[in-house]
């Protein structure tokens, strides 16, 4: 019997764990630039919003203001696909935080959409859910039977 | 857990996989690779053999090693 084990990333997060909320060189005294792992435009602004802010999306950036600390970050992609921000209204350790915490939520994001893609999607592949749990970290264990092996 | 072959996919709350083939038979484990990179639209970082897979190539290594010293 042989068995393997496999970690996979979504297309939505960048490959490199590296990416994660890494501060840049600051583009002048009042902001603060701080590069991330996610990709997908459209998870990023659910996400944003799911920190309070409001986004405003323009062709190649999008803006996300929260009200009451008056604080901004203008996300705009890199070579590599991958938003960068760019925050003013706080110093370099809160536009850290920010980030994290907006970091935090696109992964329920990401996480939402891609169990979304599992369920609907499997049973194409073969694959029967028999089986779904929701572990103390907020993971989900999903079992699939293999109804019919592939040739 | 025994019967028919299962994946077990666990999604963590940062958006990323973990998986892991059981009593799938032979190489045919890895076909699940490319199955589950199409089915989440992502890309595998990281795999690795199982204890299973260990178990069996020490049986087989075992198989091989009684045949050679088996006189019939």
């Amino acid at each position: 019997m042989v068995s393997v084990s496999l970690l996979l990333v979504p297309l939505a997060i960048a490959g490199a764990a590296a990416a994660q909320a890494a501060i840049g060189r600051p583009t002048d005294s009042r902001a603060v630039q701080v590069h991330t792992r996610m990709r997908d435009v459209a998870l990023l602004a659910a996400a944003l919003r799911d920190t309070g802010a409001t986004v405003t999306t323009g062709p190649d950036t999008l803006t996300a203001a929260w009200a009451p600390a008056r604080s901004t970050a203008t996300f705009t992609r890199n070579a590599d696909s991958i938003w960068a921000a760019h925050v003013t209204g706080m110093d370099q350790q809160q536009a850290v935080e920010l980030v994290t915490n907006v970091d935090a939520a696109y992964g329920r994001r990401v996480q939402q959409t891609v169990l979304e893609r599992l369920r609907a999607q499997a049973p194409a592949a073969g694959l029967r859910l028999e089986s779904e749990s929701v572990d103390d970290d907020a993971s989900v264990r999903l079992v699939f039977e293999v109804e019919q092996e592939r040739a | 857990m025994t019967g028919n072959p299962r994946i077990v996919v666990t999604v963590t709350g940062d958006g990323q996989l973990r998986a892991e083939t059981l009593d799938i038979l032979g190489e045919r484990c890895l076909d699940y690779i490319a199955v589950l990179e199409q089915l989440i639209g992502g890309q595998v970082r990281d795999s690795s053999y199982t204890a299973d897979h260990a178990r069996d190539a020490q049986a087989a290594q075992e198989r091989q090693l009684n045949r050679d010293v088996d006189p019939a």
